[in-house]
């Protein structure tokens, strides 16, 4: 194998190196870095308004900042997290992984995916900038209705326009991905012995090439109806703000999938790893995920009941969002019994998944309170819905990323992290990520509605404690951030199966992955 | 690689049709609503059918208005309630008045509520079929008329008629300008 590697070298000599190697570059490796790296920088701005947030909320009253500026930090930071955080990071494994696992020398499309990522800086660039316009960035919240975010300030055409390009990216990335996994895998990997990872993103690849359009229509109809005289949405022509509500959410409830079947593809990598057993029910994960996939696009109205329906279409997106919960439910059976009777262990990447199936389910079952129509009617717009999706986005797709990266590093880098630290790590974050989150339940359930800079005074206690759950999140976070640079200083050491029990073919390359790997395609048989 | 190009052409092609089943959603809601009587749309234009039979049956109307985006308007019904018999035709009127300093234009919004009663709304003549232009200080009556159809339910309560009035002065004359 090594002497290959170097045959291999030799033909490559020609990259440009310092800044030039990575604008350039069309390697999968290099850019599941960059998506990786940039995802990271995200997460933390992403992470700083959401403290703003909590800052504010400590307490009753307004302390910190103005209700406007208020508004722009709960709508950025919904867009950053979405499309700058967790898209992004998905994508940065898929690029680092999917050709390893399927045995494939690079992505189908590399100049492609080159460009796919190299959108995304200037698009944020643009997003962030509208922060320091003088009528400020987007204040309508992440969901951009009209009439509100019709009437708001000149950042308006810019966020559209980077949504534009961020639709663009991912476009590009999932025609990338869809095209490498059902044309370049090895010889004998059928579709039914692909990893659950390559499964997972497969599925979410279709899901963003349906879905990522459908939001571009809406937000063009949304710049032509405030600067071409179109009225879609303006009631004042003709037009109806809840008609943007159904193609919004049309557009809406497949992305929520899209970030999270990704973090179940990760999940159902790592647990057998730690588990030491072969994954539970391999064909009933593939079907669940194709199932979650396809009700995605049928369940859209329930986000919007109390909008006004009639009675058959409450009752029946009631019943088809319930519905989900029979695949999501395999799901979470087929990892408890991996692990039932597996030689378990415990290390990073493992607490990871562990703590994401006890509070994604937590998440999961608040979802499904939600979902029953007449509660939601209580429910909508409170804290309880903020309570519910960040249990989902939060230790459900944010601890995949993180377990992850756990996983993985030894692979990338050929080094260890420190396993103490990782745990270390693993016990801070989800120590707050609960005292966080928990408590925006209770405040929800008495009343507290949501997207508000001011509170009653009943809510104080339990806001104080989210407040301070909040700080020590994010401060847990910087630890991971030394953990990864001080496991980039280290020698390399990690053997090329860097985990016991792990499988698949990326842990038959050298660790660290050679620049180029499959130059040949493996044998799978 | 040939097989590469055939699944980009594939994908491709999808995303066009998503885009374009995004603007297809505007007239498929559009024919929902009015199949299901959902969002309380009424006939938006005015009622020429055949003379509908007067039954022996009465039905209160109640007349609420709004301005939208705090529009320098006074605009409000004449009459806020009346009993009215199924099938026989009404006049009523709303009250507009300018209180800004220059002229404007513009446009009503109407919408009956229960939205799945709006069918049986049959205006034949409104104010909300064209746009208004007033001076500045001028008042106006704006009139409908109307007609409650004989097929209306009879276990229904009061129909609630709404008109939003909205100034479009700046739609307007940027058209002109063009």
């Amino acid at each position: 194998m090594s002497t290959n590697i170097d045959h291999i070298k030799e033909e490559h000599h020609h990259q440009p190196s310092g800044l030039m190697r990575w604008i350039t570059t069309t390697n999968h490796k290099d850019i599941g870095s960059l998506y990786l790296w940039f995802s990271l920088l995200m997460f933390f701005i992403g992470g700083f308004m959401a403290l703003i947030i909590r800052a504010e909320l400590f307490q009753p009253g307004l302390q910190l900042v103005v209700p406007g500026f208020f508004n722009q930090m709960t709508t950025m930071h919904a867009l950053i997290m979405i499309f700058g955080a967790l898209m992004p990071a998905f994508v940065g494994l898929a690029n680092w992984q999917l050709p390893m696992m399927i045995g494939a020398p690079d992505m189908a499309l590399p100049r492609l995916n080159n460009w796919s990522f190299w959108i995304l800086p200037f698009a944020f660039t643009m997003l962030l900038s509208t922060l320091f316009f003088e009528s400020g960035g987007p204040a309508a919240g992440w969901t951009l209705y009209p009439p509100l975010s019709l009437q708001g300030g000149n950042s308006m055409p810019f966020v559209i326009f980077s949504l534009h390009l961020l639709g663009a990216s991912s476009i590009l990335g999932a025609i990338n991905v869809i095209a490498t996994i059902l044309n370049m895998r090895a010889p004998g990997m059928t579709l039914m012995k692909m990893p659950i990872f390559v499964w997972t993103w497969l599925i979410t690849a279709f899901l963003l090439i349906a879905a990522m359009p459908v939001l571009a229509g809406a937000i063009t109809m949304l710049l032509t109806d405030r600067f071409y005289g179109t009225s879609f949405f303006t009631a004042a022509g003709g037009g109806d703000p809840v008609l943007f509500q159904h193609i919004f959410w049309f557009f809406g409830h497949p992305e929520v999938y899209i970030l999270i079947l990704p973090a179940f593809g990760i999940i159902s990598t790592i647990i057998p790893a730690f588990s030491r057993k072969k994954l539970f029910g391999y064909d009933s994960m593939v079907y669940a995920t194709a199932s979650i996939a396809l009700l995605s696009f049928i369940v859209w109205a329930h986000h919007m009941f109390t909008v006004g329906m009639p009675l058959a279409g409450e009752i029946f997106f009631m019943f088809t969002t319930m519905l989900i919960a029979v695949p999501t439910g395999v799901k979470v059976f087929n990892w408890v019994a991996t692990m039932w009777r597996g030689s378990m262990t415990f290390e990073t990447p493992m607490l990871f998944s562990l703590a994401f199936i006890i509070l994604f389910t937590i998440g999961g079952f608040s979802g499904l309170m939600l979902a029953i129509t007449p509660a939601d009617f209580q429910y909508h717009d409170t804290y309880f819905v903020v309570a519910h999706f960040h249990y989902v986005l939060v230790p459900g797709a944010i601890f995949a990323v993180i377990a992850a990266v756990y996983y993985w590093l030894p692979k990338w880098t050929g080094k260890m992290y420190n396993e103490t630290l990782g745990k270390v790590h693993f016990w801070m974050t989800t120590v707050f990520v609960n005292i966080t989150f928990f408590p925006m339940h209770f405040v929800g359930l008495a009343g507290m509605p949501r997207r508000i800079p001011d509170y009653a005074v009943q809510f104080t206690d339990f806001n104080m404690i989210a407040s301070i759950g909040a700080f020590g999140f994010g401060l847990s976070q910087l630890l991971f951030v030394y953990i990864l640079f001080q496991t980039l200083r280290q020698p390399v050491t990690a053997a090329d199966k860097s985990w016991e029990g792990a499988e698949g073919l990326e842990w038959t390359l050298p660790s660290p992955a050679p620049y180029h790997s499959f130059d040949t395609p493996p044998k799978v048989d | 690689m040939k097989s590469v190009k055939s699944t980009i052409t594939k994908l491709s092609l999808v995303v066009v049709a998503m885009y374009g089943f995004s603007y297809a959603l505007v007239p498929i809601y559009d024919t929902f609503c009015e199949i299901t009587g959902l969002n309380g749309k009424t006939n938006e234009v005015a009622y020429t059918g055949s003379d509908i039979e007067k039954e022996n049956r009465f039905i209160k109307i109640k007349f609420i208005s709004n301005v939208a985006n705090s529009a320098p308007l006074y605009f409000e019904p004449a009459v806020t309630e009346m009993t009215v018999q199924v099938g026989k035709p009404y006049n009523t009127h709303y009250v507009m008045k300018n209180n800004s300093t220059k002229q404007l234009h513009t446009t009503a919004s109407p919408s009956v509520t229960p939205g799945k009663f709006a069918e049986y709304f049959k205006k034949i003549e409104c104010f909300c079929f064209n746009q208004q232009t007033i001076d500045s200080g001028e008042i106006k009556d704006l009139g409908i008329q109307f007609v409650v159809d004989n097929d209306l339910p009879t276990n229904i309560g009061d129909i609630v008629l709404s008109y939003t009035m909205f100034d479009i002065t700046n739609k307007v004359v940027e058209a002109d300008k063009l």
